[in-house]
């Protein structure tokens, strides 16, 4: 027996080993100092192990090891996972640990929550996801989450982000791929440079990288932040997408086997559909009046209503389908458009994009799956007309700040092209305002205005002519926050989608506008267009800044002034110059009463260093203050 | 009368008429009414319901007893593209029962018309617009989207909700955000039942009730049909013309003021047994809470608490009672984390959630009681409903949603509330600050507990500034914040890095730079005044115009805009607790120049004082002292002071901009 007793003390003490390093997993002491400033949690390993074993089948393992020290770093831990009909979780758990590094909680899966995937417009969807509810009961804590999931999903191979989210440092950041030889792995990596990230293997089959000591990164407005933080993607020339194997050598063939085996079939409609749109376009020969028919028709049958079913996330509803229900998602609606154009025999394409106010790119050396919106492309001579499906008021061929100027893949029946959409021009996104007001003896205002907008701007107003009378108030007192005790008297909008012009017309008195003290009186003479959004000083920029799209705002505004007073101060005229824009406003006396205030503000599209953002910054606040340029009169 | 509004919020007229209302049918959508362009009442609408009719009415199961069913049709109008969202429907249902069958609830009928060519073209929903999905695993929703709709639409839906839950209806809605032209509310209610009938809101809703004889077949446990004979009780609702309900600022719960109808069971008074009492009156209410294990039971339980009691309070010193609430609440504050479930019921048990530090509302606060009932102190829970559940009027269980609780001494009471990890004795979180809560005692009695202050919370800044002679501003400044003032700092900052902090300050403050910054009091010691300190510079606070210097007086305090900007106001206006602005300015001003003139001194005030604002200033030779004070001394008001409020804060607005101007000697 005495072997056995030895045995058992062997093993206990083996036991008692193993409970020795488990007490001692992530202590806090070992951070360096450098990761803890400015840093809400700590991301201690992220580490990613993807299994590709072939075109219909990849394991995904991840083990994330966070250190929170604070409510604001409990966003950083991260456990969850999303599941579907191909896709299913077989491990989750995760392991709360003090900061000495002993084990205080372990969390199976059956205390994850398991909730349905709807969000925000999306009426339904089958997908769920999985997610930790945890509530801490002491700070600072490590969290040691686990997961395994499985798919056969290959189309989409998770990115790598090293760092995920502002305020949270990163210690270790590690990918492990393996993935057979003979399904054509590629990878592209993006804003590695500034970033400690080695690659350690990269085999026809292996492919691993490290990150090592990010520090914890501040939130830095006009940024984006694609192009700063370090990512890599994947993909595979041969994958399968919900049950549908496919390739993507190049855009052609991927365009094609999307043309082929998604879009085929899904462009029916029933004969009386068809006669009614031959009846509904007659004689017209022109393709884009034709299609302006046509968009107008759709506009005003459907609805967008987001519904993610199966294979429905990636393939169009029926078109046929879409005509009776009259609603469907961006990919039915653009589906459906296409198929009644195909009847007046106009060609259009499907489009896969990333549409997003902050402009994308489809990664145009990096055959994928890629986007997040469907747009429609019609051929013109030697462009393209793009129509945005999902919208009831857009003008025909308008794109606004949604899919302007950015990498697109248009999906045509002999393969896919990338195409650069419509790009609007800085002096093209017009705000042309044109006025007058006059300021009585007791600096009381009354006034009226024209204000058109075109271009990229007629998306910031357009809107106004469908809202409530509530927003317009709320709207216009918010634009001239500048005018107090602002009273709108009568508002009218023409909205020309033809040439896509939007114009207001506003009628507007404010009491005591002008600050009348003793026999003064003082008042800001820009009075329709202050330029308000200031820009914030931001201490110690670190990152290079962008304006995404320029603009010109030009006013011209006449200016009554009250009898019975003289202007004793009249600011001068001003102008500004930088590679940011240009600013100029000028003051004309017409006579003792009448002046004409004219300013232009044009701003410029582009990229810009870090230490540029404070110029930028001065440059708008001299127009600021300029803006704020005031007059005094006094009584006579 | 500051509370008058509520009352007339609530007034439940019970106006006996005829009930030959107008005879809505689905299926009869007229030619006239998918021809409207505009609803002719409000031109602006996206939508309106034409007409909606519920109905709930009992079937009689012989194992399940008496089944609710909750009936709702519906017509829709949809005039602008604004309005297509009306063509979704969201329903959710209970599934999440112990000991009754989940809730079930079926749609028919659903269909949308269209004018096309002149005549009227029918589109049927069928199953693939009808999803149901699990929310969680108390709660269902199906959802709906109706096929073809466009502008001019007009959109037809019945639905069903079958319900053993017989304690509680769904609400009823009588206003939305649309117009409602027509809407009537029906309830056959067996002898058996007795409900309590809860009208909200500004609506004049007409109502009627009769008692008829009714007999209801069923099959039995033989499977042979049987009846069952009795009388019910039938109510009917009316309301014509319903205006949307429109969104106002400063407004605690915009629900509060929509009109809808509730029913609760009041007793049950089945043949051959006692009469059973659910909800009646207060005492009532609060003893069937009390008398739940959940409550009453879980506040019996303290021996668990003594080892960590000892520890924290040593019997032998002499602490006065004072102390010990402070010493036990800081303890209770500091070991137990909300898991963010709110409610009076404890989930796990008090004991449980103690040993894992966790704990939902009634779980962390009822360990405060607890403890402080084994320290000798007596406390007792205190049922509230927050801000976001609206305001508990009429007695019934599901008005309240929190529990608090509260310490007596010298005829005083001190509330407490351990979930927040920043309040402190008598310092609620602000959600909590939401017309009265309920103290309960052992023996069920309750008295009602005024939660919302009546001390002012303060915010003192001093600041002493000098100009120099290009316009530069320079100088130190104070703060100091109490009480609610300070709780809210404490909330929104505790967590947010000193260098963001500081770069929001700076930019909130039209861009001067801070240097030098302190602050005293942040997460420590809760119960004292927040204190902050910085040295600041800028060169954005004084306008030189012709040869002279003009300077706001309140610098980047100054208020800029009138949130009060609508003409006509029907909520009242919500500011949460009373509060104390006071700005203490010393500028100095730059050799060479002299003052032309300083904003006088004024005072202004609302009705009953409410608003009290003034300002005091002098100079003497370079210096100038304004100080500045803004009152508040309600945390609510009603929408009867609306337009003296508007232009309060117009008159206070234009003094805060009036200069100070220095001229060139």
């Amino acid at each position: 027996m005495k072997i056995k007793k030895i045995q058992l003390a062997i093993i206990l003490m083996f036991f008692a080993l193993q409970l020795q390093a488990q007490n001692n997993e992530y202590p806090l002491t070992l951070i360096a100092d450098s990761l803890k400033e400015n840093a809400n949690a700590i991301v201690r390993l992220y580490q990613i192990d993807v299994a590709i074993s072939s075109q219909r089948s990849m394991n995904i393992k991840t083990k994330r090891v966070v250190s929170v020290f604070n409510e604001s770093g409990l966003s950083a831990i991260d456990a969850f996972e999303n599941y579907d009909k191909t896709t299913s979780v077989k491990n989750i758990e995760a392991r709360i640990i003090n900061a000495f590094g002993n084990e205080i909680k372990r969390i199976r899966r059956k205390e994850f929550k398991d909730v349905s995937a709807i969000s925000g417009s999306t009426l339904f969807s089958d997908s769920r996801y999985i997610y930790l509810d945890y509530t801490p009961t002491q700070y600072p804590f490590t969290i040691i989450y686990e997961s395994e999931v499985e798919t056969s999903n290959t189309a989409f191979i998770p990115s790598w982000f090293p760092v995920q989210d502002y305020l949270v440092g990163v210690e270790q950041s590690i990918l492990n791929v393996m993935h057979p030889n003979n399904l054509g792995f590629k990878k592209k990596e993006f804003n590695f440079s500034g970033f400690n990230i080695q690659k350690e293997t990269d085999t026809d089959t292996q492919l691993s990288y490290k990150a090592t000591g990010i520090l914890a990164q501040r939130q830095e407005p006009y940024c984006n932040v694609s192009a700063i933080f370090p990512k890599l993607i994947m993909g595979l020339e041969y994958f399968n997408l919900e049950g549908e194997d496919g390739t993507a050598k190049s855009w052609k063939e991927f365009g094609k086997w999307y043309y082929d085996e998604i879009l085929t079939g899904t462009t029916q409609l029933s004969p009386e559909t068809v006669s009614k749109i031959k009846a509904l376009v007659g004689s017209e020969i022109d393709p884009i009046a034709k299609a302006k028919m046509i968009y107008d028709y759709v506009q005003k049958k459907s609805r967008y209503v987001s519904i993610q079913v199966g294979i429905g996330g990636w393939k169009p509803m029926l078109a046929n389908d879409v005509d009776r229900l009259g609603y469907g998602d961006c990919k039915a609606l653009t589906n459906y458009t296409r198929s009644l154009l195909d009847i007046v025999g106009v060609p259009s394409y499907n489009t896969i994009l990333y549409g997003d106010t902050h402009k994308r790119d489809i990664v145009s050396d990096f055959v994928s799956m890629q986007g997040n919106h469907m747009i429609l492309a019609i051929p013109t001579e030697n462009d393209y007309v793009w129509l945005e499906c999902t919208s009831q008021d857009d003008p025909f061929g308008y794109q606004g700040k949604f899919t302007d100027d950015r990498a697109v893949l248009v999906i045509k029946p002999t393969g896919g092209e990338i195409v650069h959409t419509k790009i609007y021009d800085d002096k093209t996104n017009l705000q042309n305002s044109k006025g007058g007001y006059s300021i009585d003896e007791k600096g009381n205002f009354s006034g009226n205005i024209n204000i058109a907008s075109e271009g990229s701007q007629y998306s910031n107003k357009a809107n106004l002519e469908n809202s409530q009378p509530i927003e317009r108030e709320t709207h216009y007192k918010e634009y001239w926050s500048n005018i107090n005790n602002l009273k709108l008297n009568k508002i009218t909008f023409s909205n020309d989608k033809e040439k896509v012009v939007f114009v207001e017309k506003v009628d507007l008195n404010a009491f005591n506008y002008a600050t009348v003290s003793g026999t003064k009186m003082i008042f800001t003479l820009n009075a329709y267009n202050q330029f308000a959004a200031s820009v914030k000083r931001i201490r110690n920029r670190k990152n290079p800044f962008e304006i995404e799209r320029g603009y010109v705002d030009i006013d011209e505004v006449e200016v009554v002034l009250p009898l019975n007073y003289t202007i004793e101060f009249l600011p001068s005229n001003f102008e500004l110059n930088s590679k940011f824009g240009d600013y100029k406003t000028e003051i004309i006396k017409k006579d003792a009463t009448h002046l004409v205030y004219k300013r232009t503000l044009s701003v410029n599209k582009g990229s810009y260093s870090n230490t540029d953002y404070d110029q930028y910054r001065l440059f708008m606040e001299q127009v600021s203050r300029n803006d704020n340029a005031k007059i005094i009169l006094t009584k006579n | 009368m500051k509370n008058r509004f509520l009352i007339t919020a609530v007034l439940f007229c019970l106006v006996i008429f005829n009930s030959n209302s107008q005879d809505f049918r689905l299926g009869k959508v007229s030619i006239e009414e998918l021809k409207e362009k505009n609803h002719p009442k409000d031109s602006s609408a996206v939508a309106a319901i034409l007409c909606k009719k519920g109905k709930t009415y009992f079937d009689y199961d012989f194992k399940k007893g008496f089944v609710a069913n909750h009936e709702i049709q519906i017509r829709i109008k949809i005039y602008k593209k604004e309005g297509l969202d009306w063509a979704n429907f969201e329903v959710p249902y209970y599934v999440g029962y112990q000991n009754l069958s989940d809730e079930m609830v079926r749609f028919s009928d659903g269909i949308t018309y269209n004018i096309e060519n002149g005549s009227i073209v029918k589109t049927k929903l069928n199953s693939e617009g009808t999803f149901k999905e699990n929310v969680n695993e108390n709660w269902k929703k199906a959802t709906i989207a109706m096929p073809a709709v466009r502008v001019g639409s007009v959109i037809e839906l019945k639905y069903t909700i079958k319900s053993e839950n017989l304690t509680k209806f769904p609400v009823f809605q009588i206003q939305y955000s649309v117009p409602v032209n027509h809407v009537e509310f029906c309830s056959e209610i067996p002898e058996y039942f007795i409900y309590k009938q809860l009208l909200t809101g500004y609506v004049d809703v007409k109502s009627d009730s009769k008692l008829e004889q009714t007999s209801k077949t069923f099959d039995n446990e033989y499977r042979q049909t049987s009846s069952i004979n009795y009388q019910q009780i039938k109510s009917t609702f009316v309301a014509d013309d319903v205006p949307q309900l429109e969104k106002e600022s400063y407004v605690d719960n915009i629900n509060n003021y929509r009109s809808s109808l509730q029913y609760e069971l009041e007793t049950t008074r089945y043949p051959n047994q006692p009469v059973k009492d659910y909800s009646q009156t207060w005492d009532g209410v609060v003893k069937t809470i009390y008398e739940d294990k959940d409550f009453g039971k879980e506040l019996q339980e303290r021996l668990y608490l003594l080892d960590d009691l000892k520890k924290i309070i040593n019997s032998n010193e002499n602490i006065s009672d004072f102390d010990k609430i402070n010493i036990v609440f800081k303890f209770m504050q500091s070991k137990m984390n909300w898991n963010g479930e709110y409610g009076y019921y404890t989930e796990k048990g008090v004991k449980k959630a103690y040993l894992e530090q966790t704990g939902n509302v009634a779980e962390i606060n009822f360990n405060l009681i607890n403890m402080l009932n084994l320290a000798g102190i007596s406390a007792y829970p205190v049922l509230v409903s927050t801000r976001e559940h609206g305001i508990p009027v009429f007695p019934n269980r599901a008005v309240f949603n929190y529990t608090i609780a509260a310490v007596e001494m010298n005829e005083e009471k001190i509330l407490l509330d351990a979930v927040n990890k920043y309040t402190a004795p008598n310092i609620l979180p602000l959600s909590v600050l939401n017309w009265k809560g309920r103290l309960v005692r052992q023996d069920g009695t309750s008295e009602e507990i005024n939660l919302v202050p009546n001390k002012a919370s303060k915010q003192h800044h001093n600041l002493s500034v000098a100009v120099a002679k290009n316009g530069y501003i320079s100088g130190k400044y104070l703060v100091q914040k109490t009480d609610y003032e300070a709780l809210i700092f404490r909330e929104r900052e505790a967590n947010v890095q000193k260098e963001n902090y500081l770069e929001k300050k700076e930019n909130e403050f039209n861009g001067i730079e801070i240097n030098d910054y302190t602050i005293e009091n942040k997460g420590t010691d809760l119960s004292k005044a927040v204190v902050e300190k910085f040295t600041f510079a800028s060169n954005n606070h004084c306008e030189m115009v012709g040869g002279k210097m003009f300077i706001n007086p309140l610098l980047f305090f100054t208020m800029e805009k009138n949130p009060f900007v609508q003409e006509k106001r029907k909520m009242p206006i919500y500011f949460g607790y009373p509060r104390q602005e006071k700005y203490n300015f010393n500028f100095e001003i730059p050799e060479g120049y002299q003052v032309e003139s300083i904003p006088k001194a004024m005072r202004i005030a609302t009705d009953d004082k409410m608003l009290v604002f003034s300002v005091n200033s002098l100079f003497s030779g370079n210096n100038i002292q304004i100080s500045v004070t803004k009152e508040i001394n309600t945390g609510m008001a009603s929408a009867d002071f609306y337009d003296g409020l508007k232009e309060f804060y117009q008159k206070m607005i234009e003094k805060q901009h009036e200069k100070i101007v220095l001229k060139k000697i």
